[in-house]
């Protein structure tokens, strides 16, 4: 290059002052995507943080869901502190779109704070199932994430999102069932099966160019539902066996979850 | 039996809540569909802006600028169109959909920078390619031009050089390469100064030492062969003349 610069004296001249005057503009450019990169860095953080706390409700509800009612009302009740933690965070996130902003700058950050969003979604429908064994709403969700004075979001959730959470949920409640089932308590597994097919049946309806990441999560509820159906069905033929039997009906639960197990790959629990 | 009813009320409960939601799904998707439609026309005049471009690559160097001006004409058209786009989009939502504006806002900057280039020998600063696109005015709302957009729509017209640059030698040509050498090299180091994340403009940038290297190796062809304005200026100015 610096040989066609000597080559050619004029052009040279005038590349330098477009080049210092690029250089200032570019400075600006440099500015701009400076700003959007630390934002954008400290809503990873935040939503990061939210995926984390959204995670450990979710372990602390399935570990006293299948207590007795004193016990499981107090998890519930803790696990509803751990929820007001969460939400601190989706206030910071709405501090750091700044107040002046228009409610434009959420959809500009989104996608950084979407996981943790869906995550939380995950937990909090999840402790709404255990409390009132109801499905939560899109519009109760929004509503525990926006300002309780001004009812302004600090994010918004979109059905996407929602329905993405509600897909997860299903998991959960799969989780749930087993647990239950353990602990020698048959009603649960048969209500969550027929609350999880449902759900399923409403997803299915829903044409793939609607919702492109639901499908492959429809999959798993699938691969869970099945699994939930051959529990319940032994489950069912072992309730007229043995009625009066509580031990041995406790044994069979077991045997037949071992069963259920059985069919699917290793480590599917763990994930 | 109390359990059952219970359960029927459950049942009910997530009947009721899920038809809802979904269709929130389907008016959102029914909007997203309205803003594609809407940029369908724009699309077409943005093709056709390129479609001119293309034919710098076999146009004689007395034609170019027309060609250029032809481009610029063309993005012209486009202008009043975005107004029915801006009308889809509710307030405060723009990157909500920027998603499906953004590949056609590059594909302006890459025609307008090219054209640009040609005629005035310089790159195109994002504001005035915001302007000449039509957006920023009142009827456009919060349709914006992102640095984003901006930066990459330009990569993408700066990969397209070497071809002309090598297209020009063929057709005689020889100021071209070396001018376009000269913008790229100022391109590329205008671009060096931007800290950038690893996404996909940090991509489109590396291919810019790419498209530099083939440009400048048209140039030392040339110089290699006395072919430059510099040391043959004679040769130059007969060929551009002509």
């Amino acid at each position: 290059m610096a040989d066609v610069m000597m080559a050619e004296p004029s052009s040279s001249t005038s590349a330098l002052t477009r080049r210092e005057h690029l250089a200032k503009t570019f400075e600006a450019y440099r500015a701009e995507l400076d700003a959007n990169t630390e934002t954008r860095e400290r809503l990873i953080i935040l939503s990061r943080s939210i995926t984390q706390m959204s995670k450990k409700l979710i372990f602390h509800l399935h570990r006293g869901a299948t207590s007795g009612l004193v016990a499981r009302a107090k998890n519930i009740r803790d696990g509803k502190g751990k929820e007001k933690e969460i939400i601190a965070n989706f206030e910071k996130i709405r501090a750091e779109l700044g107040s002046g902003e228009s409610a434009e700058s959420f959809w500009r950050w989104a996608r950084p704070v979407s996981p943790g969003l869906e995550e939380y979604i995950e937990a909090v429908s999840f402790l709404f199932y255990l409390e009132t064994g109801r499905l939560i709403s899109l519009a109760e969700v929004q509503k525990g994430l926006s300002n309780p004075q001004t009812e302004e979001p600090y994010v918004v959730v979109t059905p996407e999102d929602y329905i993405l959470g509600m897909s997860d949920l299903t998991g959960e409640l799969m989780r749930y069932a087993t647990n239950a089932l353990s602990t020698g308590d048959h009603e649960t597994p048969l209500a969550v099966c027929e609350f999880v097919r449902t759900v399923k049946v409403y997803f299915d309806g829903i044409p793939p160019y609607q919702l492109h990441k639901l499908s492959k999560k429809q999959d798993e509820t699938t691969r869970s539902l099945v699994k939930i159906e051959k529990v319940c069905y032994s489950l069912r033929l072992r309730l007229i066996e043995f009625a009066d039997r509580p031990d041995i009906l406790r044994q069979m639960a077991s045997r037949a979850l071992d069963d259920a197990r059985g069919d699917e790959p290793a480590g599917k629990d763990e994930e | 039996m109390s359990a059952a009813t219970d359960n029927k009320g459950r049942i009910a409960n997530v009947d009721a809540t899920l038809t809802s939601v979904i269709g929130q799904l389907e008016t959102e998707a029914n909007v997203k569909k309205a803003i594609r439609e809407s940029l369908e026309p724009i699309e077409e005049f943005s093709r056709s802006a390129l479609t001119e471009l293309n034919k710098l690559h076999s146009a004689p160097a007395s034609d170019q600028a027309a060609i250029c001006e032809r481009c610029l004409a063309t993005v012209a058209k486009a202008q009043p169109l975005w107004a029915d786009v801006s009308k889809l989009i509710p307030k405060g939502e723009f990157y909500r959909y920027s998603f499906a504006i953004g590949p056609l806002c590059r594909s302006f900057v890459t025609s307008i920078a090219f054209a640009r280039f040609i005629l005035h020998d310089e790159l195109v600063p994002a504001f005035t390619a915001a302007n000449l696109m039509g957006l920023g005015g009142d009827d456009t709302g919060e349709l914006q031009l992102t640095a984003d957009d901006y930066l990459q729509g330009v990569i993408g017209m700066v990969n397209e050089l070497p071809r002309l640059s090598i297209n020009a030698v063929t057709a005689q040509n020889f100021a071209l390469p070396v001018k376009i050498a000269a913008f790229v090299n100022d391109v590329f180091q205008s671009y060096s100064l931007l800290n950038l994340r690893n996404d996909q403009l940090r991509r489109r940038f590396d291919s810019l030492k790419y498209d530099l290297k083939r440009c400048e190796d048209v140039v030392y062809d040339l110089t290699l062969r006395g072919l430059t304005a510099g040391t043959a200026a004679e040769a130059n100015g007969e060929k551009t003349n002509a």
